[in-house]
């Protein structure tokens, strides 16, 4: 590991500023950040931990009804959290699929979804909530939906200085559900994961939502087989066809852990499974 | 009731607080005032020749305190790479620094210049005549090819004569042999029994497969590490962190030419080895080097990422297998071709080619194996050497037989098994064993004979074998005056020998365990002692500790019978003391008091010597049923039963025994599995535990142990090597049942989700 200077600033400000230079990283459970330290294959000059800034961390159930899960969340509080699992199964889910319990108790929500890995397994569940991702900067605040907050491997649309403060999940679905496709039970990354998000009217499918990790250079919904569904009930034909419709949405690559043909067909499996499970529990 | 008070009994191991305390000193816990950090410089090609290496911008960085090349190796014994690479991460350099951080910087300095070579990593490729060759002695172009060449030359050596037409009789006959011609070879084994092509043609049934193993690491937890000391006097201090400490002893002296008692290993308690820790040049040769050359101490410690680049892992193989049988379900005839990727150096278990025999009674077998080059690290032990992928294919195909034929496949295999005094194909004649035993003990255990098997769920069987070496040891024990016993001796323990070793001396002294304690000494100290590898340790440790601990009774005897006034021959040791035999009134003395009279006495204090080398062992059964289920869509796997009987001779420490099947049998599971070092085009891609994947307790229900006890004559108390038994079968164990579940065979290893589509996409899934 490279040398470089600590800073815990106290307020979003003063780290957002300190942030803003050059060769600079943010801290959070840091599980990705010092494997990347120690791997030499992130070399910041100055660390700015973000653990001694209050109000980033913990789930909020707004006047709304909605919630709003902190960046600095641990991802075990998002995984045992009982508003987290009642509105948002499939974000709960994803957030259980994270490592070891010793490593989801370090690890946030908010540096699973800033290290913008494809992979990343609280992104589908996010997805399907349609989160929102409310960013702070020496600047001011923005807002950006979760479906345009990445533009490639390890990119974001954040600028120098911004920090992801929440993610509010404005949309309960009535049922949804995370699969995440690996060869070992747990302490395994996804092969891809696939997240389904519904809500019935009497059987018939009001909104439905599909997210896919892992399949393409960013995490992406699946519109087309969101369509598919949407103002019908769940058929076994209507099933196969949005399988088909999602597999066909992604782009995944061939790699050491399995061919682009096996991740294409898994995301056809795996949306039939996700919905189907999402509809029973809806 | 057993006979025995202390051997056959679970006791707690006598490291077992240390290791729950993190008081153990493993190798990295050890720091002697003034130490440097080393760090070796690793070759970033897979095949190439090295044009220039250059030390001095990494000279020049603060901290650095010495940097060595092949050029300061006295000796010149290499331990260096010098004018060619073979593979990712071969080592052409150290650096000593006065901290780890300062070490990486300055070995990412040194430049080195390459000219890229064509790599080949596929074994099947390799022995292609269009492959590029990667060793000067690779220039072995196979068996026929080779005697035609050895002719050649001899007659082209003739001047006296004109051969020329010979000679092109012969050059014509090279080409004749297109396909046994194979290319980077580097060792091969060949054995035959009976006649195998009468054999298949008597068959009614054969059936011809190929089997793919990928190399996998034995992923001990605790990388290597040595820390070396040279003093101004010449004498080195080793602290290795080694399953074999004079090994490691020889081996530096050998390859440093140090005199061998000019180095003194001290080993450390271990993270593990199965094999993969003996290792010589690996850390210990450059840590020697570095600090002769800085005057400090020099810790060398491999990363994991080093492990898996420049470890030893084990060779991956492809088997081309041929059995027959009849319909009524006898083997008749048996044939193996196998070619063993032993990276760039010569192949280790190809031997272990000859396993597929099995323990079944084979008229006629053929076993041919080769030892190719690749462009990978070079292999070494790994828990039963060879035995697992040499099993995985024969134990697969046996089941593939017993399809064919419609038998149950355990009643296949007891009807084909030997028994004591069948000739063993291409072996000796089998001494009393326990195969029938073993197999209808788990059977039994498992339930196989009532199995019911729901949708995609699937039973598999498999039994391997797998005999325990044996080797030099040396043991003292000594009585002290307040009764208790303390052994002194220089052998490594990794799987509870140690306990084992006190076990017996206290079941020979007739004291409680815990009166008993072990000391382990270093080189300088200890008498010698065999490397823990190769299932050994009980057999040469417990029969060495047998024998001092006897030695220390016949004089606890002799002074009893100076200070009691009696005949030795009416005097036993029972219960820590040595009684009058019907004496009436009793009468006793205790070892407490013989000790303490000892040290006044001519012949002196109680000191017990054992001594032990070599004596036939006897070869023992793993035999394992799994029952899984497999989902169709996914591929993936779940294991929903695995039990695993083995035949251990005789158990000494009970919990000790299952732990080694359970834990055998969960790296044959992972073999099977998951595990799989991967190469591309420039050496291995998955250098850490991201993507090599071990299994956690998640994936495994717990693995049901059922111990089998059929006494091995020479074994203390009738035990048997129990470590590396386990791991024979499973793999061939998980295939068995995978395939019993969908109805396709997997034939390559690890059986990952994509393969199960694949293969049943193949099926018309
Ligand atoms: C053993 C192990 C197993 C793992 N298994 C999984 C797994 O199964 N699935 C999975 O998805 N991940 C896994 N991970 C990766 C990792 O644990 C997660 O991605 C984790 O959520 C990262 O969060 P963190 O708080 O540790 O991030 P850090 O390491 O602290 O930060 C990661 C990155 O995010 C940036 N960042 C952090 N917080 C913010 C913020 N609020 N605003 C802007 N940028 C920010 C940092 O600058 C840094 O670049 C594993 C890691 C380990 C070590």
């Amino acid at each position: 590991m490279k040398g470089f200077e600590f800073f815990e600033p106290t307020t979003l400000a003063e780290a957002s500023q300190l942030f803003a230079q050059e060769h600079t990283q943010l801290l959070a459970g840091g599980t990705d950040l010092v494997i990347g330290m120690k791997a030499l294959t992130e070399a910041p000059q100055s660390v700015i931990s973000l653990q001694k800034i209050p109000g980033l961390a913990g789930v909020i159930t707004e006047a709304d009804g909605s919630i709003s899960v902190g960046a600095m969340t641990k991802v075990r509080e998002v995984e045992l959290s009982a508003d987290v699992q009642k509105h948002h199964a499939a974000l709960a889910e994803g957030a259980a699929e994270i490592g070891s319990i010793q490593i989801r108790n370090l690890a946030t929500i908010g540096g699973n979804i800033a290290h913008a890995s494809p992979a990343a397994d609280t992104v589908a569940g996010l997805l399907v909530a349609d989160a929102q991702v409310d960013i702070a900067s020496a600047d001011g605040e923005r807002s950006v939906p979760i479906d345009e907050l990445f533009t490639g491997p390890g990119q974001t649309v954040l600028t120098p200085g911004e920090i992801i403060t929440r993610f509010r999940l404005p949309s309960p679905s009535s049922g949804s559900h995370y699969i995440k496709h690996k060869i070992r039970e747990v302490m395994d990354l996804a092969f891809i994961g696939v997240a389904a998000a519904v809500n019935l009217d009497n059987g018939t499918i009001t909104d439905a939502r599909i997210g896919l990790a892992a399949v393409a250079p960013t995490p992406i919904r699946a519109t087309e087989a969101e369509n598919l569904l949407r103002g019908n009930e769940l058929t076994e034909e209507l099933l196969e066809q949005a399988g088909e419709a999602a597999a066909a949405a992604s782009s995944p690559i061939s790699d050491l852990r399995c061919s682009a043909e096996h991740r294409r067909e898994m995301v056809d499996v795996l949306t039939r499974r996700t919905l189907q499970e999402a509809v029973a529990r809806a | 009731m057993s006979e025995y008070t202390v051997v056959g009994q679970t006791v707690a191991r006598v490291d077992a607080v240390e290791k729950v305390t993190g008081a153990a000193q493993y190798g990295a816990d050890v720091h002697p005032a003034g130490m440097l950090y080393g760090k070796i410089v690793r070759s970033k090609q897979a095949h190439a020749n090295i044009l220039s290496i250059d030390t001095s911008e990494a000279e020049k960085l603060p901290g650095v305190r010495a940097i060595i090349t092949q050029d300061d190796v006295p000796s010149g014994r290499r331990v260096f790479a010098t004018d060619k690479v073979l593979y990712l991460g071969e080592p052409l350099a150290a650096v000593a620094a006065t901290d780890p951080d300062i070490a990486e910087e300055a070995a990412e300095l040194i430049k080195i210049e390459y000219e890229v070579l064509p790599v080949v990593q596929d074994v099947m490729e390799a022995i292609k005549a269009s492959a590029p060759r990667l060793q000067s002695d690779a220039a072995k172009d196979g068996p026929n090819r080779r005697e035609i060449s050895a002719q050649i030359r001899k007659l082209s050596r003739d001047k006296e004569n004109d051969h020329s037409d010979e000679i092109s009789k012969l050059e014509a006959a090279l080409e004749e042999y297109p396909d046994e011609v194979y290319y980077n070879i580097s060792a091969e084994s060949h054995s035959e029994a009976g006649d195998v092509e009468k054999g298949f043609a008597e068959s009614d049934v054969v059936v011809e497969d190929t089997y793919v193993i990928p190399r996998v690491h034995q992923t001990y937890m605790e990388p290597h590490v040595s820390v070396a000391s040279a003093d101004s006097s010449g004498k080195v201090t080793v602290w290795a962190s080694t399953q074999g400490p004079f090994a490691i002893r020889s081996g530096i002296a050998g390859t440093l030419g140090i005199p061998l008692t000019q180095i003194n290993v001290i080993g450390t308690t271990m993270g593990g080895g199965f094999g993969g820790r003996f290792g010589v040049i690996i850390t210990h040769v450059p840590a020697v080097l570095l600090s002769q050359k800085t005057g400090r101490p020099v810790r060398v410690q491999m990363t994991r990422e080093e492990e898996f680049i420049d470890g030893r892992p084990a060779p991956g193989c492809v088997i081309k297998i041929k059995t027959g049988a009849t319909n009524d379900g006898q083997i008749l005839a048996r044939e193996a071709l196998a070619f063993w990727d032993s990276g760039s150096v010569s192949g280790a278990s190809i031997g272990s080619t000859i396993r597929v025999r099995g323990v079944y009674k084979i008229p006629n077998l053929k076993v041919d194996a080769y030892g190719v080059h690749t462009n990978k690290s070079g292999t070494a032990a790994y828990r039963a050497p060879g035995a697992p992928q040499a099993i995985f294919a024969g134990e697969s195909q046996l089941d593939e037989i017993a399809d064919r034929i419609g038998m149950d496949p355990v009643k296949f295999r007891l009807m084909n098994m030997r028994e004591e005094g069948d000739p063993v194909p291409a072996g000796a004649n089998e001494p009393k064993v326990g195969y029938k035993e073993t197999l209808e003990a788990v059977a039994d255990a498992a339930g196989w004979w009532d199995r019911e098997a729901g949708e995609n769920q699937g039973w598999g069987v498999a039994v391997g074998d797998w005999t325990n070496g044996c080797g030099p040891g040396g043991v003292y024990v000594s009585v002290h005056e307040d009764g208790s016993a303390r052994i002194f001796h220089g052998s490594m323990d990794i799987t509870g020998t140690d306990t084992m070793i006190s076990q017996i001396t206290a079941e020979i002294l007739t004291i409680p365990y815990e009166s008993v304690t072990i000391r382990r000494g270093d080189t300088d100290s200890a008498p010698y002692s065999t490397g823990s590898g190769g299932s050994v340790v009980t057999f040469t440790m417990g029969n060495t500790a047998k024998l001092a601990a006897e030695d220390a009774h016949r004089r606890i005897l002799e002074l009893a019978s100076e200070r009691l006034n009696m005949n030795v021959d009416n005097l036993e040791l029972k219960d820590g003391a040595v009684h009058v035999i019907s004496a009436d009134p009793p009468k006793s003395i205790s070892l407490g008091e013989l000790a303490a009279y000892s040290l006044s006495t001519t012949g002196g204090p109680i000191v017990g010597k054992g001594s032990f080398a070599r004596q036939a062992s006897t070869p023992a059964l793993a035999a394992q049923i799994a029952k899984v289920e497999v989902d169709p869509d996914t591929g993936r796997t779940r294991v929903l039963k695995l039990v695993a009987s083995q035949d251990v001779g005789y158990a000494i420490n009970p919990m000790a025994v299952e732990g080694q099947i359970e834990g055998g049998t969960v790296q044959g599971y992972a073999w099977a599995m998951m595990e799989e070092m991967q190469y591309g085009e420039n050496g291995n891609i998955n250098p850490g535990f991201v993507d090599y994947r071990v299994p956690t307790s998640a994936d495994l229900p717990t693995v049901e142990s059922v111990i089998v006890e059929v006494p091995a004559p020479n074994g203390p108390y009738g035990a048997k090597g129990v470590g590396e038994p386990p791991i024979t079968p499973t793999l061939a164990t998980m295939a068995n049942a995978v395939k019993d579940a969908i109805g396709v065979r997997i034939t390559e290893l690890p059986i990952k989700p994509e393969k199960v589509v694949e293969a049943l996409k193949s099926n018309g899934h």
